[in-house]
């Protein structure tokens, strides 16, 4: 194998990850036994990579919930069986798998520890209000959300996502309905600009409450908060997001009931540290 | 919060299939599942640190076995879980080999219609020799190999959560450490030799 076929094979693998693939690396896969030996490696590393994330989520989960449950007495979470308490309190520890699966030594007992911190710090590092804003945004679509919309010049604009256009529309509109402020807003949130895309959605739900009207008021809420991960505020989305959770009749209920308040509240957490 | 409510199996293999809820998931499953494990490890010789690995691995291995389409629902997610956990645990006091009254022990609590499993077993144990490997690279490679396989994020997302300048270089780094997880798994003798019966 050549470097220039190994770094082809590894192209390869990563084109899977977005659907495509190379038809002559797949034909020196099946015909060079060197190829198909190398690319199973490469697979097994792979999946053996996959297999590491997934273990330290489960990790990651475990540890967090045995501190929210830790019982004030200092009881484990996992419940002893009364019969074995007094067993428990003076067997000598035998010693986890992962150490008894080693050398039972000082050593391995560091690692373990060196990768359980790793594992929070990863976790820990890698969710934050803006992982978050880049998980959950997604473009709001005019004719599939709300059926097919009045073809208003900034309508016309914001379905060409000529944000430009839409926020200059927004500011020359003379009295502005609420479609225009929500279309404004995420014009804003297109372009990165959240504090301006707040004061958008939030002229809308005023509006609303204003007029008793509830028009682009789910819309507005759900990117409300949205605009606030953007913004770094959590804090601020939290309350809007359980809002939206907690009523099954808010139009993106489902949308927020799938996402992970596990991870927002690590990022919360990090927020008000 | 959805970890506190109740899951049917089909929600729940729906929502690890799907890849969505996967920490409230997994929260589900510790509350649901993990203190019927736990007395049994802790009935059968084990501690509570057993107990704790033993179902962590037990709900890596059923995630993974949702995630790849195998779960088939033969058995309710609870048997399911029971049977992998039993057997790892029984898996682990042959390797221990402590005692043999131990293993007959657990012979006899074996329920007569419990799932052959074994083969979920063997597989757990290969991932986890090749977790361990994925430990030797270091924390830098680790990170990165982490951050493109298993966060799927892009080049770009990459560079904000790692000290280097630009997509290059991290694509670079990417590289180096999957070439040096690959040396590893190709150094280990258990892995090479089930490479050699695969490929004849």
């Amino acid at each position: 194998m050549t470097p220039e076929e190994t770094r082809a094979l590894v192209d390869q693998l990563d084109e899977y990850r977005t659907g495509r693939s190379s038809a002559g690396v797949e034909q020196l896969i099946d015909q060079d036994p060197e190829a198909t030996q190398e690319w199973y490696y490469l697979n097994l590393a792979v999946d053996a990579v996959r297999n590491t994330g997934l273990h330290d989520q489960v990790a990651l989960v475990r540890e967090t919930l045995r501190q929210e449950l830790k019982a004030p007495a200092g009881e484990s979470y996992m419940a002893v069986p009364a019969n074995q308490t007094s067993r428990r309190a003076t067997e000598k520890p035998s010693g986890a798998i992962i150490r008894t699966i080693g050398k039972y030594s000082f050593r391995a007992a560091a690692c373990i520890l060196v990768v359980a911190s790793s594992t929070v710090i990863y976790k820990y590092v890698t969710v934050s209000s803006s992982s978050l804003y880049g998980r959950y945004f997604g473009a709001y679509a005019l004719n599939t959300s709300r059926g097919v919309e009045k073809e208003t010049p900034i309508v016309n604009a914001y379905n060409e996502k000529d944000w430009i256009s839409v926020l200059s529309l927004a500011g020359t509109a003379g009295a502005k309905d609420n479609q225009v402020e929500f279309l404004a807003g995420m014009a804003d949130l297109q372009l990165n600009r959240c504090d301006d895309a707040i004061t958008h959605f939030e002229q809308v739900i005023a509006a609303n409450a204003q007029a008793s009207t509830d028009y682009y008021q789910d819309e507005a809420e759900y990117y409300l908060a949205i605009s606030w991960l953007a913004c770094k505020k959590v804090n601020q989305a939290m309350p809007m997001l359980e809002k939206i959770k907690a009523d099954p009749n808010h139009k993106y209920h489902q949308k927020v009931a799938n996402m992970s308040f596990f991870d927002l509240r690590l990022a919360q957490y990090k927020e008000n540290k | 919060m959805r970890a506190q409510e109740q899951y049917t199996d089909a929600e729940l293999i729906g929502a690890i299939s799907a890849g969505r809820e996967l920490n409230d998931a997994i929260q589900y499953l510790y509350r649901q599942y993990s203190q019927a494990t736990s007395s049994f490890i802790m009935q059968h010789g084990g501690n509570e640190q057993d107990a704790d690995d033993i179902f962590q691995e037990t709900v890596v291995a059923f995630i993974e076995v949702v995630q790849k389409g195998k779960y088939r629902g033969e058995a309710s997610v609870k048997t399911f879980l029971n049977s992998i956990a039993r057997n790892y645990w029984f898996n682990e006091i042959k390797k221990r080999d402590r005692s043999g009254l131990r293993n007959k022990q657990f012979e006899a609590s074996r329920e007569k219609d419990e799932a052959d499993v074994s083969h979920y077993i063997s597989e757990m144990e290969r991932k986890r020799q090749l977790r361990d490997l994925v430990d030797q690279l270091g924390e830098s490679c680790r990170k990165v190999l982490l951050l493109f396989y298993y966060e799927n994020l892009s080049m770009k997302e990459m560079v904000e959560h790692l000290p280097y300048d630009n997509e290059q270089v991290v694509r670079n780094k990417k590289y180096k450490c999957l070439q040096a997880l690959t040396g590893l798994i190709k150094d280990n003798p258990a892995i090479a030799r089930q490479m050699q019966e695969i490929l004849k």
